[in-house]
Parts: structure tokens; C-alpha cells; sequence
């Protein structure tokens, strides 16, 4: 509940929410201009200004350029949901947040210093799962806490692995090794070990692609519960139009490759998003969202059918 | 605020711990499958004492089970084989050990570097290549036809595939596992002990059960070719010379069984070091 009050001081939806009311003029609200300013009351956490990245064919001495010119900002405790079709580069852009990939041109800079690695700030919660096998769910929670960055205390370990399992619902499977478990579990495990650094950003790559339907709305549903008590900053990628507008409180529809960010779409729905009576996934605002990207994202998919024959 | 929130896969995904219960099977249920072994060995061995006694291939060629065994039990009886069984295992075995020292490291360094990949990877490719027997002439020129020869050209059989199976290893450490060590803090030397290391183990036991198949063969080929006069291979090229098909065929069970017994220990030792692994019971 105190998630949606500080959303609300965080972005008061009127500047931008306007885009998303006419939805038949896409490019109208287009945000890819070089203007990374800070929302109103919000302080930047994250800032990407003018970011272009790509990757290195050296037999062919080319570069294929994933991202251009990628401007935007997120604010403190704020969740931003990028969605667009696959391979339009919104991996790069959640690597060049986490560090992976630095940019050729531009900059991406996390409270206001540039990013030039992974860091302690940030933790990542990756699609598919990439827990080490060879560990116990306990063990590979503790993996985050016991190497030489972000090193946890030794007495200090289990009490934050007893807490942090108790919130993602994975208490008694300590034990447990990652292939004993179902696709949503290790996913579970994949979530605990990334809180348990207690990171200020949180960056998710399709954590739940790969999990089934219905495991899928159970951990949106808890994923807005535990956000709602650590209140992370976190970037969240999908191609899931209804996962992007349930969980998001900001939306980034990224173009086909080169990746572009064609249109930024505040979410104005209420929190909790997910309610026994899902008055909120019923609403005619969640349609009008809906249908709105339905139509940006069907444009990309149909654009990079004809761009690859 | 929990309360308004729904658990609509609580009973699908949050199963409880795996849970055992007795069920009811006879005693003989955990044995059948060895019982059928048994059996089929039996009938397989009797099948052959009677198509030998029938008389219509020459005895020469093909002796009855019941001589071959006790060919091997006065073998074992005389002193004849367990000396010579000794000999190759031991051989067998401290070539294992040293294709292993060398070829692990190496393995891993050139999965790690790619300049030491880049300088190393022709030799090792052409050795890896090289029919093995093809090195016997130059060996015995260099080493003579003493013991030195029949080791090293096990520790030459088994060192490649054991360096091959490490390099592949490291290389196909799961990328997205090397970013999840990047992420949660792992300096280089936490990345190799954490992650790039227990990767590879498999890879490890891979490559050392390949080791010991090409350093059984490697053995056998310094055995029958080098001259030295000892070991399992000296064994059946002196049968084969004085037409004693029971003891040639004797020592070629007892190899079986000596290479079955080899892989089967690694399988155990596979199961213990990597269990997340489901290896296929074949």
C-alpha cells in the first residue's frame, strides 16, 4: 500500500499518461528524444543518455548495432517494464544497466555515476534461472553473499537466507537441489538470491518466460507483493504485453532492431494490481492500455517480418 | 493487504518436499534386475559349452566355456596370470595418473587462455588424431622394448581425450552462470573455484573414463607390439602362439571384465561428484 503512495508522488501520471490517451497517433508520444529528465519529484536512479550498443563481428569486420540512441530515466522505486518484439535489443539495454555491455556512443549512468560493471547496487534476476546446479537452493542464495563484493557476514548469512526464502515462499526446500524443483520454484530461488543482496535496482530479463501460464500469474502476483515491501527500483523485461501493464508502473516499447525506444506509456492503474476480484485486470483502462500496445507492438513484429525475408 | 491478494497455483507450484512411503513389493523386487544378469550370463555361457560340444567348429578356434575357465583357474592356480594381470593394471593405472596430471591442467589452461588454446590446439589436435599404434616404431627406437615404452604409450593414449574433454568443459561454462558470478560479486579466482571448475567437472570424469578405454587400448597395442615379454597382451600373443585358444579366450574375458569393472567405478565415482546430472542408466 505505501508502494502506490510513493508511485503516485513519483510520477504524477498527467505529463505522460497523456500519451496513452490517444492511442491511434503512436508517434505522437514518442520519447526518443535526448531528454532524460528527472520526473517530477523523483529523483533519476538510472539514466541512459543517447546509448547506442552493439556487438563486434571481427571475421566480418562489422558491428551489428543492437540499440540507438536509447534516452530514458528511471526514478527511485519506481518498476519499469520494457517490452518489444524479440531481438530488439532490450537485453543489451538491461546489460548495459547491469554492466555487461558498456555503450559505443552515449552513456548510462546509475545515480549519476557512469556504470563501467556490475555492482553491488545492482542484482539480476536472469530468464533462465542460472542457479549452480551443483548447490542447494540455501547454498545458491548464499552464493550472492559470500564472494569478495557485496560479502555478507558469515553470522549474518543465515538469518538473511531464512528471511528472504520465508518472503518468495520457499521455506523448507533449503535442502534442495535446483533440478528437484519446478520451473517456478528455481525461478523463486533465482528472485531470493537477487533480494538477498538487498539492491537498490533490481533488473529482471524475462525471469518468467519460461515458466508456465498459470505459475506465471501466481509470481507476477507474488513479484508485486514482495516489490510492494522491499520497494526496489526494478527494470523488468517481457514480451508479455499483460505482465508489462500489470506489473509496470511505466512502460518502454522498444522498435525492431536497431532497437529504438518508440513510445514510453505511464501505467495510471491502481495498486495492488492483482486482487481476488481482478477489478483492475477488468478495467477499461487496462484494455485501453492493452489494445493501445497491442497495435504499437503488432506494427514492430509485422516491421521485422518484412525487414528479414 | 495479503489478504486481497490471490494464491491461484498455490497447490500446483508450492509442493511440499519430496516425500517417500513404503509400498508393498516383494523382497525380491531390488535384486531382479541382477538375477536377470545372472541368469542370462548362466544361459549364455551354457549356450556356448553345448555349441562347442556339438563338435562343428573346430575346437581350436572355438573351446569349450568349461576349458576357458579352467584354463583361467589354472592360470590364476600356476602364477602365470596374476602376475602379468598386475603388470598391465598397474601400468594401466599409474598412466592413467600421469595422462591425468598433464592433460587436467593443460586441458584447463587452454579452456581458459585463448593464446594457449590458439598455440596449443594443432598439437593437440593432430595428436588426438594419430591412430596411436602408429607412435609404436618411433617408441620402441626411442625407449627400447622395456616398460618405458608400454607407459608411455598409455599415458600418450589417454592424455588427449582427457585434455580435450577439459578444454570443452571451461569453453562451454553456461554463460548466463558467468554472468550470475559477475553480478553477485565473484573476483576471477571465486569464478574458477565457484563456478568455471565445478562446471567442468563432468567434463573431467568424461574425459578420464574416455582415457581409460584409450589407454586400455594403448596398453594392449605396447604390450602385443612393444616385445617386452609381460603383461595381459604378452598373455594372449603367447597363447595365440602355442594354439592354447582356452587361455587366449580366458584373458580376453578377464580384459572384459577389467574394462567394465574401470567404467563402472567412474559411473559411481560420476554419480558422487556430479548428482544433478541424470546420467542414463545404459
Amino acid at each position: 500500500m505505501a508502494r502506490t503512495g510513493t508511485h503516485a508522488a513519483a510520477h504524477p501520471g498527467s505529463q505522460l499518461g497523456s500519451q496513452t490517451g490517444s492511442p491511434t497517433e503512436s508517434q505522437a508520444g514518442n520519447q526518443t528524444g535526448s531528454h532524460p529528465e528527472p520526473q517530477a519529484g523523483g529523483e533519476p536512479l538510472i539514466e541512459a543518455i543517447n546509448a547506442t550498443a552493439g556487438y563486434e563481428n571481427l571475421r566480418e569486420r562489422t558491428r551489428l548495432i543492437a540499440l540507438r540512441d536509447v534516452s530514458l530515466t528511471v526514478a527511485k522505486g519506481e518498476f519499469l517494464a520494457i517490452v518489444g518484439p524479440s531481438g530488439c535489443g532490450k537485453t543489451t539495454l538491461i546489460n548495459m544497466i547491469a554492466g555487461f555491455v558498456r555503450p559505443i556512443s552515449g552513456s548510462v549512468l546509475v545515480r549519476g555515476q557512469e556504470v563501467t560493471g556490475p555492482g553491488a547496487d545492482r542484482a539480476m534476476v536472469f530468464q533462465d534461472y542460472a542457479l549452480l546446479p551443483w548447490r542447494t537452493v540455501e547454498k545458491n542464495v548464499r552464493f550472492a553473499m559470500e564472494n569478495r563484493r557485496g560479502r555478507v557476514p558469515a553470522q549474518e548469512q543465515g538469518e538473511r537466507i531464512a528471511k528472504v526464502l520465508d518472503l518468495v515462499g520457499l521455506r523448507g526446500f533449503e535442502k534442495s537441489f535446483p533440478h528437484e524443483l519446478s520451473g517456478g520454484m528455481r525461478q523463486r530461488v533465482g528472485i531470493a538470491r537477487a533480494l538477498v543482496t538487498e539492491p537498490e535496482i533490481l533488473l529482471m530479463d524475462e525471469p518468467f518466460g519460461a515458466v508456465d501460464a498459470m505459475t506465471r500469474e501466481a509470481m507476477q502476483a507474488e513479484l508485486e507483493k514482495i516489490i510492494a515491501q522491499t520497494r526496489q527500483t526494478v527494470v523488468f523485461i517481457t514480451h508479455s504485453i499483460d505482465e508489462a501493464i500489470t506489473l509496470g508502473d511505466r512502460i518502454v516499447v522498444v522498435s525492431n532492431r536497431p532497437g529504438t525506444i518508440r513510445e514510453i506509456i505511464d501505467v495510471d492503474l491502481p495498486r495492488p494490481r492483482f486482487t481476488s476480484d481482478d477489478a483492475v485486470k477488468s478495467s477499461a483502462r487496462f484494455a485501453e492500455i492493452r489494445s493501445h500496445l497491442w497495435a504499437l507492438l503488432s506494427d514492430e513484429a509485422l516491421g521485422a517480418k518484412g525487414g528479414q525475408p | 493487504m495479503s489478504d486481497t491478494l490471490p494464491r491461484p497455483t498455490a497447490a500446483t507450484d508450492r509442493s511440499t518436499p519430496a516425500q517417500t512411503e513404503a509400498i508393498q513389493v516383494s523382497w525380491f523386487a531390488p535384486f531382479r534386475s541382477t538375477a536377470i544378469t545372472v541368469v542370462n550370463l548362466s544361459l549364455f555361457f551354457l549356450l556356448w559349452e553345448l555349441v562347442a560340444r556339438a563338435d562343428v567348429i573346430n575346437p581350436l578356434f572355438f573351446p569349450k566355456a568349461t576349458d576357458v575357465f579352467s584354463a583361467l583357474y589354472n592360470g590364476f592356480a600356476d602364477g602365470t596370470i596374476l602376475p602379468q594381470l598386475a603388470h598391465s593394471l598397474s601400468n594401466l593405472l599409474i598412466g592413467l595418473v600421469i595422462a591425468a596430471a598433464i592433460g587436467i591442467p593443460v586441458g584447463l589452461l587452454m579452456g581458459a587462455s585463448r593464446v594457449a588454446d590458439l598455440i596449443l590446439s594443432p598439437y593437440v589436435w593432430a595428436m588426438t588424431s594419430l591412430p596411436r599404434v602408429a607412435l609404436v616404431p618411433l617408441l620402441i627406437l626411442i625407449l627400447g622394448f622395456g616398460n618405458a615404452m608400454q607407459l608411455t604409450i598409455i599415458v600418450l593414449s589417454a592424455v588427449f581425450p582427457i585434455m580435450v574433454n577439459c578444454m570443452a568443459g571451461v569453453k562451454t561454462v553456461d554463460p548466463s552462470l558467468l554472468r550470475a558470478g559477475r553480478v553477485f560479486g565473484a573476483d576471477r579466482i571465486q569464478m574458477y573455484s565457484k563456478v568455471i571448475l565445478p562446471f567442468t567437472l563432468p567434463f573431467v570424469i568424461a574425459g578420464v573414463n574416455q582415457g581409460i578405454a584409450r589407454g586400455l587400448v594403448g596398453m594392449l597395442i605396447g604390450e602385443l607390439l612393444g616385445g617386452g615379454g609381460n603383461g595381459l597382451g604378452f598373455l594372449l600373443d603367447r597363447a595365440s602362439q602355442q594354439f592354447d585358444s582356452a587361455t587366449l579366450y580366458g584373458v580376453l574375458i578377464l580384459l572384459a571384465v577389467m574394462a567394465v569393472g574401470l567404467v563402472q567405478a567412474m559411473r559411481v565415482v560420476e554419480r558422487r561428484a556430479a548428482p544433478w546430472r541424470s546420467i542414463p542408466n545404459v
